[in-house]
């Protein structure tokens, strides 16, 4: 795989490379034969567009600021240096930014560490995988960062705290802030896009998932997106209403897939795969304002030989949230759903591949919507693209 | 040069005075307190002739053993004559202070007779404090000696008003750090804690010191930044005899002396004498933005990189010694040659202390907590976020040096004063930590944490300061320069937390990955000062005109370099021993683990900073008397005070060149403040006085408070933020607090130091600057330094000191001392902050949009009882001390206010001299005999108080011995 790196490198310093480019889906570049690596440091402050044939190295927190879009081609490498603490690296859409992202499932987006050897000429072979780093490693940069103005449940009613932080970036930068009232509010568009070995740390307790919803509005597209080994959650939303189709979350280090903040909208279709913690960390509202999520259409596996994960499903008292179609198999003894009487927690055919489902639910009981079963209920030929199916990872 | 010559010329006059002994004392104006300079003192018996006190008020006589007779004059005093002056050979009888009274016009002739001479009797203090248009309070080296003190810190205890926190830093009238000051010989010295206003007072030994006076209005002639009070430590520069003696004690506190459970871990060989030797050193390579992390660098350099640092990152158990602290200090002066043409006798004085402290604090239950309120009005109780509860242990070692050199001929006086202090505190704690995941911006983990850390401190000042008295003028002329260098480092702050769940490891999300962080001070002071006194006769009584300049230039640099563990890969532990997560067998590329270092650093650093101020000044001030009752000081200072900043937010330093802010020496506060004062004293008769002053004081933001530093403290993980960030409810432009000031008080005085007064105050804070919980922030625990609007003080305070004479003559060495402060402030909250707190209101709640100034406590209450016995100097007493609830931290939004809770200080001291020559000082001491906790709690309306912090100090006890040499 090196070998066929290097030559692929060289490849590209003799220029070769745009023609063979599916010439609809690829933007002409304005400055071609500018095939290096661009290291990014400034802000995106007005509109612009990343060439497939260009690495691009972020070198900081790159914020794209309100009123700016940033289009990034499909076929695209961009690459977050190391970094941890104030010097993380991360690219963070805020509130009124746009990314625009949209890859294929020929040529995808790769989001992912400097120490990635992955290139453009590599994805256009098909290969998807890493090519050097093990799909359990972590931490080697930030991530992806989505700020919208939709309403999220972080105050009371009459509060003021309509906006907040968002984890993972550190209070001093205001473009971390989320959260409005705009529910229809449009981010951009994210497809095909895989997001690789991030969630390096500002700070314990504090860091950053693979791709952060903050406030995202339902104007937002966000579907068929694979998160690889991040260091803490796969997707993490804070409230907002937007939806997301297709995703897997692969060897995350904290949750698979966690909702805070009264996120109202879906997710569909999906996998998740060993990750260090919860499968599924489902949190309520932190404001008077309520809004119900559904989750719903996943396989989960939830062990493999290297990873258990913690609990199958894990939520609050107050979390409002429609469980519907999952199924969850390699479990372990010990690994349980934490809670079934939350009033606000629905389960609509979930099926456990175990013996007895009632010795994986808190407190022994049986409850009608969870069943044992073997019957998978994602619709996995979707991921064909991605690391984690041409690994043969996917179950 | 002219002086170094003059104090070869000196040495070189030095000559045997055979058997003869000497006589000392000091002169004063009994009505001023005042000292006399140029009083005649003659003495026919003793051989030597006459001489003149010179410009401290001083006076030096040789005489031939035996009994003599000493007439004091002076033009327009009575003449005091002193009989029965006992004078031993080869030694030195001290007179002490010698207090003239003006010559009434009816008893023109009189001379007043002293049959016996009373020893050190505080009269320039206690006239000070009577006479002075200012409010005024101290204590004095006879004092101190009287009642058996061993430091400053012990000393300044008992001036009115004050209260020592940490057992090293002074605070006055209950108001926090930032508008109290201490100055050492009238010069601004930075702290061990360059942070803090005030010196930390517990390495000055007692021996040394000439006098403490706080000062609790403002004149011109004092720097106008302090509000509370201004404490200045006056060093001795010609001790009256020879003195020498060297002290010994311990301490025993059974829950941090011989603990078996103490917590340390493995430092460095010169650990003991304040020093790291090396082994927190930062790895080579380390500083650069980029360190060997796998991929870019050979396996080899990731591998030997990691290597270099220090491997220890867990705690350990160790017995705890006893407390030890040794002190020498040594003084004496020198006369020369009287030089036959002005008929002048040159004097040398030294002074040399050096002390050796090592203590040992060991909490065994430190908790620390952040609570949040629940979203649901009806629901008053508060919920955790975060629990954290263990043990610290600390061990402190401290070295001191203060040499001294005096020279002066009746008219001139130079002295330099050089003073180093090094300080090492090695700490050690682990801590079960526990997150809720139902709170909010919480994930939820348990988490065993081990915290390593040391903080190297040191400073070195130097003083430099010369008087000249031009008596046909009138005037006396001083200036002072005092140059210090501190240095504070934290090498190597460790932080190692496993995460507990299904499996034991280091979670990101969770308790942590393991970090490391070195944090580097450097600071520079040189303020320097020129005063002028001249005195004129105003309407027929004496007056004086204070006018002078000064500078003072202050430069600092502050660096935080951090490093976060990472793991190429998986994580598997057979143990959870932090000791042995650094195993060469852990380290990249050794599987399972494979550890390596990833840097927090950019370069260039936003946590990296230079500043510097100056302050220039200039003021005038005059001291005259309307009449025979009323003296008033009137002053103006004028301040010129501008501060720059060279640093960068994380933006720029991140390369984000356009967006990210970056300021290169950039003024970031620049003002030109008047400071007006106004000191009037009544007096109603010979013992009472009405009291009036109205000044304008400001407080200025630090260098740490205007800067993009991010400071974290990885015992708690709450994090400072530098003022220059901006949020929707702050501008980042932090601003000085300008203050007014008005005092009214009435006070009475009897004999001996009693004394009653009533005083009320009140004080208009424009622009207040407290701590505020970042509203924003819900996930990490973070604040920020900010002006907060307009605040408002009023207070009363009763302050009576009295001997028990009055009940029983048998108990006229038993005094009663108390004070009482009760404060009234208010803060009318900023728009942002009432809208915040409305909209947590609990149900039946109503918030008003004004609220206590934070940092300032209610109430202060100071009260003991002493008895001396002059005979024995036997001394003994029990002193109790309280602060009441105060503000801490603004809460905002869902985050409820912090509140430091009153600590019941009960003390008792014991001190008495041993020896056929009373040579050797015993001193027995108790502390914190209530037991009392250190406690700070979240309040919420109707929710029980939850803990933000809370250690046990625990009740200890003390001895030592101090042998007269």
């Amino acid at each position: 795989m090196r070998i066929f790196y290097q030559m692929a490198a060289v490849a590209t310093m003799a220029a070769f490379t745009l023609t063979s480019c599916d010439p609809t889906t690829t933007p002409v570049d304005p400055n071609p034969g500018d095939n290096t690596t661009k290291i990014i440091t400034e802000n995106i402050t007005a509109n612009e567009t990343w060439y497939a044939d260009t690495t691009y190295q972020l070198g900081g927190r790159i914020t794209v600021t309100a009123g700016a879009t940033l289009t990034i081609e499909p076929g695209t490498v961009i690459k977050g240096e190391a970094g941890t603490g104030a010097n993380a690296t991360a690219l963070l859409i805020a509130r009124g930014g746009k990314l625009m992202a949209v890859g294929t499932p020929s040529m995808p987006i790769i989001f992912t560490t400097v120490a990635d050897e992955i290139s453009h000429e590599q994805l256009m072979t098909g290969d998807f995988k890493g090519p050097n780093l093990d799909p359990n490693v972590s931490g080697l940069w930030g991530g992806v960062i989505i700020l919208g103005n939709a309403v999220i449940s972080a105050s009371n009613s009459a509060g003021d705290v309509s906006e907040v932080q968002i984890e993972g970036i550190p209070t001093s930068d205001q473009n971390g802030l989320y959260g409005g009232s705009d529910n229809s509010d449009n981010s951009g568009h994210l497809a095909y896009v895989s997001i690789r070995h991030g969630g390096t740390n500002i700070g314990a307790g504090n860091e950053i998932n693979g791709l952060t919803l903050g406030g995202v509005g339902s104007g937002t597209t966000i579907e068929n997106i694979e998160i690889v080994s991040n260091q803490d959650d796969g997707i993490e939303w804070f409230g907002g209403m937007v939806n997301v189709t297709n995703a897997i979350s692969w060897n995350a280090g904290d949750d698979a897939f966690d909702t805070d903040q009264a996120w109202g909208g879906t997710l569909d279709n999906f996998v998740v795969i060993t990750p260090s913690d919860h499968c599924f960390e489902l949190d309520g509202p932190e404001g008077s304002y309520s809004a119900s999520h559904t989750i719903k259409n996943g396989n989960v596996q939830a062990s493999s030989a290297d990873q258990t994960s913690h609990d199958l499903i894990n939520t609050d008292a107050n979390t409002p949230v429609s469980l519907e179609h999952i199924y969850i198999t390699d479990i372990m003894p010990g690994q349980i759903i934490n809670r079934v009487d939350a009033p606000g927690v629905f389960f609509t055919d979930i099926v456990l591949n175990v013996d007895t489902v009632q010795n994986y639910i808190k407190g022994g009981v049986t409850v009608p919507g969870i069943t044992a079963g073997t019957t998978p209920k994602a619709n996995t030929s979707v991921f064909s693209w991605t690391w984690a199916a041409q690994s043969g990872t996917i179950k | 040069m002219r002086t170094i010559l003059a104090i070869a010329l000196f040495i070189s006059s030095l000559s045997g005075f055979g058997q003869s002994g000497t006589i000392r004392g000091i002169v004063l104006d009994s009505e001023s307190g005042e000292t006399i300079i140029g009083a005649a003192v003659n003495c026919a018996t003793c051989g030597s002739g006459n001489t003149a006190t010179d410009l401290d008020g001083n006076f030096s006589l040789k005489a031939t053993p035996g009994a003599h007779v000493i007439e004091i004059s002076y033009f327009t005093f009575q003449t005091m004559r002193l009989t029965g002056v006992q004078v031993k050979a080869n030694e030195v009888t001290v007179l002490g202070e010698l207090a003239l009274k003006p010559e009434d016009n009816l008893k023109l002739d009189e001379v007043l007779i002293v049959a016996e001479v009373q020893r050190n009797n505080e009269i320039a203090l206690l006239t000070l404090k009577k006479k002075s248009t200012a409010m005024v309070d101290g204590i004095s080296a006879a004092r101190i000696s009287q009642i058996g003190d061993g430091t400053a810190v012990e000393a300044a205890k008992r001036v009115t008003g004050v209260t020592v926190e940490g057992g090293k830093y002074v605070y006055i009238r209950g108001l926090g750090d930032r508008y109290s000051k201490t100055t050492l010989n009238g010069m601004d010295i930075p702290g061990l804690d360059p942070d803090k206003n005030t010196i930390q007072m517990d390495i000055f030994p007692t021996d040394l010191i000439s006098n403490i006076v706080v000062s609790k209005s403002f004149t011109a002639e004092q720097p106008a930044d302090f509000t509370g009070g201004l404490l200045n430590i006056e060093t001795k520069a010609f001790p009256d005899k020879k003195i020498g003696s060297f002290s010994i004690s311990t301490s025993y506190n059974p829950a941090m002396n011989l603990n078996p459970n103490y917590l340390t871990y493995q430092g460095g060989k010169l650990d003991f004498l304040g020093f790291d030797d090396g082994t927190r050193r930062l790895p080579a390579g380390a500083r650069g933005s980029s360190i060997p992390t796998p991929i870019f660098y050979p396996t080899s350099e990731v591998n030997s990189f990691v290597q270099s640092f220090n491997p220890t990152l867990g705690a350990m158990k160790q017995m705890s010694l006893l407390d030890l602290s040794l002190g020498y200090s040594t003084g004496n002066q020198w006369e020369g040659k009287k030089t036959t043409k002005s008929g002048e006798t040159p004097k040398l004085g030294y002074i040399l202390s050096l002390s050796y402290k090592s203590n040992y604090n060991f909490y065994d239950d430190v908790f620390y907590g952040e609570y949040q309120r629940y979203i649901d009005p009806a629901s008053y109780e508060l919920r955790y976020a975060t629990k954290q509860q263990g043990q610290i242990g600390e061990k402190s070692t401290l070295l001191g040096g203060i040499l001294g050199f005096a020279y002066k001929t009746n008219l001139k006086k130079f002295r330099m004063t050089l003073m180093h202090l090094q300080n090492g505190e090695s700490r050690a704690g682990q801590f079960w930590i526990d997150n809720d995941a139902e709170a909010v911006g919480q994930s939820g983990y348990l988490a065993l944490s081990n915290n390593l850390e040391y903080n190297q401190r040191s400073l070195t000042n130097i003083l430099f300061n010369g008087t000249t008295v031009i008596p046909e003028k009138n005037v006396e002329i001083d200036w002072r320069i005092a140059p210090t260098l501190s240095l504070s480092t934290d090498p190597d702050i460790r932080k190692t937390a496993f995460t507990y769940g299904t499996d034991t490891f280091f979670s990101a999300g969770a308790g942590g990955n393991p970090s490391r962080i070195w944090r580097y001070l450097q600071e520079v002071n040189v303020p320097f000062r020129y005063d002028i006194t001249k005195k004129y006769t105003f309407l027929d009584e004496p007056a004086k005109l204070l006018y002078g300049v000064g500078n003072a230039f202050k430069f600092r640099h502050y660096e935080i370099l951090f490093y976060d563990m990472q793991f190429f890969g998986g994580q598997s532990w057979s143990d959870d021993d932090p000791n042995q997560v650094l195993n060469p067998a852990n380290i990249y590329p050794n599987f399972p683990n494979r550890i390596y270092y990833q840097t927090g650093n950019n370069d260039p650093n936003p946590n990296e900073y230079s500043s510097n101020s100056n302050t220039a000044s200039a003021y005038v001030s005059t001291e005259f008397s309307l009449n025979i009752r009323t003296k008033a000081t009137l002053g103006l200072r004028a301040e010129h005070y501008i501060q720059r900043y060279t640093g960068r937010d994380q933006a720029y330093a991140s390369g984000n060149v356009a967006n990210g802010k970056n300021l290169t020496n950039d003024i970031v506060l620049n003002s030109l403040d008047l400071f007006p004062s106004l000191n009037v004293i009544y007096s109603l008769n010979e013992s009472q006085n009405l009291r009036l002053s109205a000044t304008r004081t400001i407080a200025r933001p630090s260098f740490k408070e205007l800067s993009f530093a991010q400071i974290i403290d990885p015992l708690t993980n709450r994090i400072f933020n530098g003022s220059f960030f901006e949020y929707s409810a702050w501008s980042g432009q932090l601003v000085e607090t300008r203050i007014n000031n008005a005092d009214l008080r009435w006070e009475k005085f009897w004999e001996r130091g009693q004394m009653f007064s009533l005083s009320g105050f009140f004080k208009d804070f424009n622009n207040p600057i407290e701590m505020v919980r970042i509203a924003e922030q819900q996930t990490s625990t973070e604040f920020q330094p900010r002006n907060v609007g307009r605040g408002t003080m009023f207070g009363a305070e009763l302050e009576w000191n009295a001997s028990f004479a009055a009940l029983n003559q048998k108990l006229e060495n038993l005094f009663f001392n108390g004070n009482v402060t009760l404060i009234d402030s208010r803060i009318t909250m900023s728009d942002v902050e009432f809208n915040s707190r409305k909209s947590y209101e609990r149900t039946g709640q109503t918030i008003t949009n004004t609220r206590a100034m934070a940092g300032q406590s209610p109430y202060v209450l100071n009260g003991g009882f002493s008895y001396t016995a002059p005979e024995s100097q036997t001394n003994f007493g029990v002193y109790y001390n309280v602060k009441g609830p105060t503000l801490q931290i603004v809460g905002l939004g869902l985050f409820p206010d912090v509140y430091s809770e009153p600590f019941h200080s009960l003390n008792f001291s014991f001190s008495t001299k041993l020896g056929k020559e009373k040579g050797i000082g015993l001193k027995l001491r108790a502390s914190n005999l209530l037991n009392d906790d250190v406690l700070s709690v979240y309040k919420s309306y109707q929710a029980a108080d939850q803990i933000y912090s809370r250690y046990l100090p625990g009740w200890g006890l003390s001895g030592g011995l101090t042998f007269q040499l």
